[in-house]
């Protein structure tokens, strides 16, 4: 579990130089990749399916990334972007095309379902983050920084 | 293009809406959201003290007008094709923005901070080869791959960013980037698995795949459909679609050569 949290966060990271996130915010894209994973796996191992810890994975991500981007004062972009990379279906993307070559069509068609739910639920997961008001988070922001001072 | 000498002789509010349309160009660009790139394009031109004014953006242009009544009008079209994410200058021209509307910077003065922005360091890149690396290596990991299996991860990671900076400099269509991309991680892979190392190499290919995947463009679609843009949401959710057929079409082509070239069935 440790060992996935730390791997996570640390592709998170490696993610966030391609995209040249400021090296300023490394640390908080870390985080912001972090708190998806743990979400996710944290749903998983309490009998969730994949499409619903997808959901609440994608939520917590978009809290926290906007959190991040009020206290940080950057853009929520910025962690986001970054963040999603642990939830985004590349092994179901995979395992369609796998079948498709194979023959297997019940399972193509299966994995194929699975691999568009997953987009979908975080899809889902990150317009339940974002119908929050700004105006909320931008107090956050400010609070963070006079107690700061 | 930007330029603060491309302001001379122009009216003042010509020069204003350039400096606008540029600003909001730079972050459209390197991957704003379309409802941030017309809320930093307003509030410049606000800011600056014009008030009559319109501004449409979708993801691959920018359209504005100002002052439409009176002698000094003046109107702009730019064609912003989608570019390389950069979310450094995304946020450095944010808080450029942020400044020219807290009126701390005059005109001339934000075109020399636009320059700035557009100029600012950019890793390294043996930087971003070895960041490829260490990103497949990881997800791989993630993704239910052995150690041992990230170790292969790391290297097909890095040999997949060289891929993507070489045909980025020989500026290659997307499509093919994405087929050939995600066809020489499986072959790397399978080649790893023929000779013997005996990795997972599906999780190999998992792991090495992610830089390609369509996060991006999966953000940004559901960030303009939310904020109402739907048009602009469309062209991502399309981006995201075939980016992601293409992917598929690549493993699913290098499966196919490594069977017919006597590989056998693939074990799952």
């Amino acid at each position: 579990m440790i060992a996935e949290i730390v791997m996570c966060m640390l592709a998170t990271v490696a993610f966030a130089v391609l995209f040249h996130v400021p090296a300023t915010e490394y640390f908080f894209c870390a985080v912001n990749g972090g708190v998806g994973w743990v979400t996710y796996s944290f749903w998983l191992s309490h009998g969730a399916g994949l499409t619903s810890a997808s959901i609440w994975a994608a939520l917590a991500l978009t809290l926290a990334a906007r959190i991040l981007s009020a206290v940080r004062k950057m853009p929520s972009t910025v962690f986001l972007i970054t963040g999603i990379f642990s939830l985004v279906p590349g092994a179901g993307l995979y395992y369609t095309s796998y079948f498709l070559i194979m023959g297997d069509l019940a399972r193509f068609m299966e994995k194929g379902t699975e691999t568009l739910k997953i987009a979908g639920a975080i899809v889902l997961g990150m317009i339940f983050g974002l119908v929050l008001p700004q105006s909320w988070f931008n107090h956050l922001g400010k609070a963070v920084e006079r107690i700061r001072r | 293009m930007v330029d603060g000498k491309a302001g001379r002789g122009m009216p003042r509010s010509k020069e204003i809406l350039n400096l606008a349309i540029s600003i909001g160009e730079v972050m459209l660009e390197s991957g704003g959201e379309i409802y941030r790139v017309q809320e930093t394009v307003s509030r410049v031109l606000e800011s600056y003290g014009i008030e009559d004014y319109h501004v449409f953006v979708i993801t691959n242009g920018i359209f504005a007008t100002v002052h439409e009544q009176r002698e000094d009008a003046g109107s702009m079209v730019r064609y912003v094709p989608i570019g390389e994410v950069d979310l450094q200058r995304v946020a450095a021209v944010n808080q450029l923005s942020r400044e020219i509307s807290a009126g701390e910077c005059t005109v001339e003065e934000a075109y020399g901070r636009l320059r700035q922005c557009k100029e600012g360091a950019r890793p390294s890149k043996w930087v971003l080869i070895l960041s490829g690396g260490i990103g497949c290596a990881g997800f791989g990991y993630l993704m239910g791959g052995r150690p041992y299996d990230s170790f292969f991860s790391f290297f097909l990671g890095m040999l997949l960013e060289v891929f993507l900076l070489v045909t980025a400099h020989y500026k290659a269509s997307k499509f093919i980037v994405n087929i050939l991309g995600s066809a020489l991680v499986t072959a790397g892979s399978l080649a790893l698995y023929a000779a013997g190392t005996g990795v997972l190499f599906d999780r190999v290919i998992i792991g090495g795949i992610m830089p390609l995947l369509p996060g991006v463009s999966m953000t940004m679609a559901i960030r303009d459909l939310f904020g109402g843009d739907y048009l602009s949401g469309s062209i991502r959710l399309i981006d995201a679609l075939l980016t992601g057929m293409c992917i598929a079409i690549g493993v699913g082509a290098a499966i196919k050569v490594f069977q017919m070239l006597g590989g056998g069935v693939l074990p799952l």
